[in-house]
């Protein structure tokens, strides 16, 4: 059976500087890959090579096919990490902007009944169907997004390609995408590839992860990666980055100056709580036990890299103390097999 | 007055062709403008003057020996921004320098022909030829078609080209089509508004339009309206007070644009923003 999107030997340069180096992987049907890495690592110049919007060199195969000679579009849903249309007046409405996702005959014709309950399906899906006959441009940007949610699923896509789409959203929209993601993934078995660095919302329902800094570091499921030594590397300054932010004043999140410290930093404190404890309830469970004690500077938690996996590679040392340097994780369990450290062939 | 007015054959050749050709910009104007790519008008325009002034140089039609010229430069346009990989403006800006200064050189060298180039340059839509008006309504005609086949995906790929490629819609042929049509109005337009307003022809019926409109149909419509009103009101006005028909009908536009900003802040108003359109 071939990969949903097959990868071989990738590279690709802007003008003098290589963005990515020779990477090799194979996204199987019903995967759900978290794409992580730092700014600048080449994450969104992958899915655009994916898409074919950019050429590089290599090979690039979608459902088998070459992507300069691939046709079946329907099959793939995108959605990128801003709105087309954010800051500009363009008088289309809801209903018209998700109609564009069917790849219906460009020749000029209105659309079918079939068309409109499909896009109307799609709009309740990401619970924007009241918004249907508003104007897309007037609508805010956490809206648009949703709106183009449905619009990358009303072709009934098998692969969804997603870059940081959450980025604008509140936190209940937030909640509501990854939900909806994570069932299309287990009930319709909707491959997806996603950029994210939400890692903390989104570990519950990703099967893979992928982190790219101009070559592929890791790929492989999630509790290889938790124990990756390569990735527990790199990791390293991204997971103290996070942690000094939250130490700006002196008190940790999830502590005894929780509120202080949300107060004070805002939405990106609860996003780096996240990121370190594993997602809002998680968080607050902790802090009702009184467990949240103090990030330790130095040490890298497992958690910071991925919720759900990390409780259980990290469980030995979270009884020693809530943190774990990522260097001392366990590296003896990793399956080679489960995963491609390194990833060049 | 207005029976005397029209009944000149100058003055009909003037309106039709006019009309046609605003028509055109309007359309183009559309998709233009909201692909950014609105001051592509303004740069070939520039390169008409290399046109021109071959044309005046060698005692031929200036509008058929710019419409090779602009052609290749549109061509160039697309090259650059394809290969070179730099934004649409800083291609346009390179193509229209080099259109100025390869005109402003084959004037100063040729010498003698400064009145004739000064009607191009401002805009004499009364001298158009019947053969030009014949031009006008082939590109008009030209241009429906391809709308009417190419809507949707036109539609999609200004609103969202990235992901219109993933839609299957070839959006660089799309942009090829849409910058070649443009070079050939912009050939057509420069005897009507002058080489140095047509750009403003593409820009303000559609901005004026889209501050106003609620959906891209009303859009395409009263970027057309708007322009074919400027056009004949601009040319009665010029031929009543004497003055230049080019910029007449520019600031006619001009005052559209006012009106409809003034319209989209208090009759649609901010108010109304928030407001649920459906059932």
């Amino acid at each position: 059976m071939p990969g949903v999107i097959d990868v071989q030997g990738l590279s690709f340069k802007y003008t003098r500087t290589l963005v990515l180096d020779t990477i090799s992987f194979c996204v199987q049907p019903g995967d759900y890959v978290g794409l992580i890495g730092p700014n600048g690592g080449g994450k969104t110049t992958l899915l655009k090579l994916i898409l074919g919007l950019e050429k590089g060199v290599g090979k690039i195969k979608l459902f088998g096919v070459e992507v300069s000679t691939f046709k079946e579009w329907w099959k793939i849903g995108y959605l990128a990490q801003k709105s087309p249309v954010s800051q500009t007046r363009f008088p289309v409405s809801v209903e018209e902007v998700v109609l564009m996702g069917l790849c219906y005959d460009s020749v000029h014709k209105e659309p079918t009944v079939t068309n409109l309950k499909e896009v109307y399906r799609a709009l309740s899906q990401t619970r924007t169907r009241d918004l249907a006959r508003r104007i897309f441009s007037d609508l805010s940007v956490g809206q648009q997004q949703r709106v183009l949610l449905a619009r990358a699923l009303v072709s009934k896509p098998q692969l969804l390609i997603l870059d940081e789409p959450s980025a604008a959203m509140d936190s209940a929209s937030r909640e509501m995408f990854f939900d909806l993601l994570g069932e299309l993934n287990q009930k319709q078995g909707v491959t997806i590839l996603l950029i994210t660095h939400d890692t903390g919302e989104v570990g519950k329902y990703i099967s893979k992860f992928m982190y790219i800094d101009k070559e592929l570091v890791f790929f492989g499921d999630k509790q290889a990666f938790c124990q990756s030594q390569k990735v527990a590397e790199k990791l390293g300054a991204f997971a103290q980055h996070t942690i000094d932010h939250l130490h700006n004043n002196g008190h940790c999140p999830l502590g005894c100056q929780c509120d202080n410290v949300h107060g004070t930093m805002g939405h990106y404190a609860a996003h780096g709580a996240e990121a370190v404890h594993g997602g809002r309830e998680a968080s607050c469970a902790e802090k009702n036990r009184g467990v949240g004690a103090p990030v330790e500077k130095t040490a890298v938690s497992a958690e910071a890299v991925f919720p759900a996996a990390g409780a259980e590679a990290a469980a030995p040392a979270q009884s020693a103390g809530h943190n774990v340097p990522a260097t001392q994780l366990n590296v003896e369990n990793v399956s080679p097999a489960a995963t491609t450290d390194g990833g060049k062939k | 007055m207005i029976g005397e007015f029209l009944s000149y054959g100058f003055v009909q050749r003037g309106l039709i062709a006019g009309s046609l050709v605003a028509v055109v910009c309007a359309l183009l104007g559309v998709f233009l403008v909201l692909k950014r790519l609105s001051l592509i008008g303004d740069g070939l325009s520039h390169v008409c003057l290399t046109g021109v002034a071959l044309g005046l140089l060698t005692q031929t039609s200036p509008v058929y020996m710019s419409l090779p010229v602009v052609l290749a430069a549109s061509l160039g346009v697309l090259k650059i921004m394809e290969k070179v990989k730099i934004y649409g403006d800083a291609a346009i800006g390179i193509v229209s320098a080099a259109g100025l200064a390869l005109g402003i050189l084959i004037t100063a060298l040729a010498g003698g022909f400064n009145a004739d180039l000064f009607g191009f340059l401002f805009g004499s839509i009364l001298t158009v030829d019947r053969t030009e008006v014949f031009l006008c309504a082939a590109l008009l005609c030209a241009l429906l078609l391809f709308l009417l086949f190419y809507y949707r995906d036109l539609m999609a790929a200004s609103f969202d080209e990235a992901f219109a490629h993933t839609r299957g819609i070839k959006t660089n042929r799309l942009n090829a089509v849409l910058i070649i049509f443009t070079s050939v109005a912009v050939v057509l337009a420069f005897k009507v508004v002058g080489i140095f307003l047509i750009s403003a022809l593409i820009i303000l019926p559609p901005v004026s339009a889209l501050l106003v409109a609620r959906t891209f149909k009303q859009v395409l419509w009263i970027s057309c309206v708007l322009a074919l009103s400027s056009v004949w009101s601009g040319v009665y006005l010029s031929f009543v007070f004497n003055i230049p028909s080019g910029a007449t009908i520019i600031l006619i536009n001009l005052l559209f644009l006012a009106l409809a900003f003034v319209y989209s802040r208090v009759g649609r108003g901010y108010g109304r923003k928030g407001k649920k359109y459906a059932d």
